[in-house]
């Protein structure tokens, strides 16, 4: 369960990037927050990472309040959450395989255990033939899947994905949400953050958030706002 | 603790992979600690033989007591034999009138002739007393005091000279040990932190996914303790090479010199170089460490 409220994200330059963000979001809920570049989205997406933390308001993210935590609360929390960045953050010079396996390696699995979902959450992305392709040799496209396999591979409770749309053509887009979409189905709460919305226009069973400029706009369940 | 079982292998390739980052400058640091580690052994094993030297003439150390006029030969063996139980009398040795004319005449030489001009024998019997140079004060003052003693000739000057010695050798083999320490952990922080500036993105990626710092930082940690344990090996290496050819050398031109045992120093520095060197490996590695824990 995520709860958000009055929160309000103002950055030392005196940028308000959040402003009174009051939000509730339930286990196992798909949420798309939408709105134009610099409206907030990977602001608020910060937060529930921990990256940043609440100018004022109070934050829980699965039981984690946000403010009063320290830097070992917060590693804790991170570790429930898969995040597929917009810049992906995978790490030069290993394998898709390794990449994903780092996610997973201070999660206290078995080796065994841990490559087998490494090589299912690469299966899974359709990355199976390119485990042991180094990361710089993969395209744009295969990047974004291991990192997307290395978010979904830890079995988290909420996936954050920031802008998986982004460089990607109108077919491959579409595929990337599917994919997203269906972790959800395994109880997983996904939280997806896009300015193109015109992906989205046919989703029935989501949370819609339109943020701008570091407000809600729109809350709404069902179709797109 | 399951965690750090479980990625064993990860640690180890870590670690590989983070010291062929930056070979040379590794390969260089390895050499540098080497050398300053061999310098330490160098001073370790120079305050051995210092240290050996000096208890040898510590013991070597004596005086002398010269019995009153008139005292029989019964009571200088008495007198003897009380000297003898004194605390810190190593040995005591009653030396006859004529042994200490024989002593003088090995002391003059060709010069020795001298000696006949008198008709009788001229030096007396006096009481050789070997003993612990820390020691010396009370025996001094016990022996003056025993009735039959005269006059007690002691080598102060030069006993405490040997005091102040074996003290400076100490004294420098504590600052040696203390400068190699320090120039060790600021060699090996500094390498540390440039290693995890070098993987400052991988680090920070790790960190987003929830690693703990533990975590983090323990390659970095074997990748410092290999490298000073590797210097630490070849200093004792090269320390061993050198004692073993100076005491070849020695050995053959100065016979008198007494030296400690060569297989003693030898185990010493081979024990005592690499564990130091690991000591000083974890604790550099620790401090390079604090650039990751404050963040």
């Amino acid at each position: 369960m995520i709860i958000s409220e009055n929160v309000s994200l103002i950055y030392p330059d005196k940028t308000q990037a959040l402003s009174n963000v009051n939000l509730e979001i339930k286990p196992g809920e798909l949420v798309y927050i939408t709105g134009p570049s610099g409206s907030g989205k990977t602001s608020f997406l910060k937060l529930l990472m921990g990256m940043e933390f609440p100018t004022s308001g109070s934050l829980s993210v699965f039981g984690h309040e946000i403010n009063k935590s320290n830097y070992g609360n917060i590693q804790k929390l991170r570790r429930k959450i898969g995040p597929v960045f917009q810049e992906f953050k995978l790490i030069q010079g290993r394998t898709a395989l390794e990449n994903v396996m780092m996610g997973m390696r201070f999660l206290g699995i078995k080796p065994k255990q841990m490559k087998e979902q490494a090589h299912e959450a690469l299966e899974k992305v359709g990355l199976g033939h390119k485990k042991y392709s180094k990361v710089e040799n993969l395209s744009w496209g295969e990047s974004q899947r291991v990192a997307i396999a290395r978010a979904v591979a830890r079995k988290p409770l909420l996936i954050l994905a920031d802008e998986p749309t982004g460089n990607l053509d109108y077919d491959n887009a579409i595929n990337i949400l599917k994919l997203l979409k269906s972790f959800r189905e395994e109880d997983t709460t996904v939280i997806i953050t896009t300015h193109a919305t015109h992906l989205i226009n046919n989703e029935k069973n989501a949370m819609f958030i339109n943020v701008y400029k570091g407000r809600i706009t729109a809350e709404r369940k069902g179709m797109a706002v | 603790m399951k965690t750090f079982l479980y990625n064993i292998s990860y640690f180890f390739k870590e670690t590989g992979r983070i010291i062929r980052l930056n070979l040379l400058s590794n390969l260089f640091s390895v050499i540098g600690t080497g050398l300053i580690l061999f310098l330490l052994g160098l001073v370790v094993t120079g305050t051995d033989i210092g240290n050996h030297l000096v208890n040898m003439l510590n013991e070597e150390a004596e005086i002398n007591g010269y019995f009153s006029k008139h005292i029989s030969e019964s009571d200088k063996e008495e007198l003897v034999a009380k000297i003898g139980k004194i605390y810190g009398v190593r040995s005591v040795r009653l030396v006859d009138k004529d042994e200490a004319k024989k002593r003088m005449e090995d002391i003059l030489g060709e010069e020795a002739s001298i000696l006949e001009l008198f008709k009788e024998n001229p030096f007396e019997a006096f009481v050789e007393i070997r003993i612990n140079v820390d020691e010396m004060d009370p025996i001094l003052d016990n022996v003056k005091n025993l009735n039959g003693i005269e006059y007690v000739r002691d080598n102060r000057e030069v006993l405490e000279k040997i005091k102040d010695i074996t003290y400076a050798f100490k004294i420098l083999g504590y600052l040696m040990i203390a400068a190699v320490g320090i120039t060790t952990i600021i060699i090996l922080s500094h390498m540390i932190r440039q290693g995890i500036y070098n993987n400052r993105e991988q680090i920070n990626t790790l960190r987003l996914l929830g690693s703990p710092g533990a975590f983090i930082g323990f390659p970095y940690v074997l990748s410092g303790i290999f490298l000073t344990l590797l210097g630490g090996i070849l200093a004792a290496l090269s320390l061993v090479f050198l004692i073993k050819t100076a005491y070849e050398g020695i050995g053959s031109t100065i016979l008198f010199l007494p030296l400690p045992s060569k297989k003693d120093l030898i185990d010493k520095m081979i024990l005592l170089l690499p564990s130091l060197s690991f000591i000083l490996g974890l604790l550099g590695s620790w401090f390079g460490l604090t650039s990751i824990r404050k963040k």
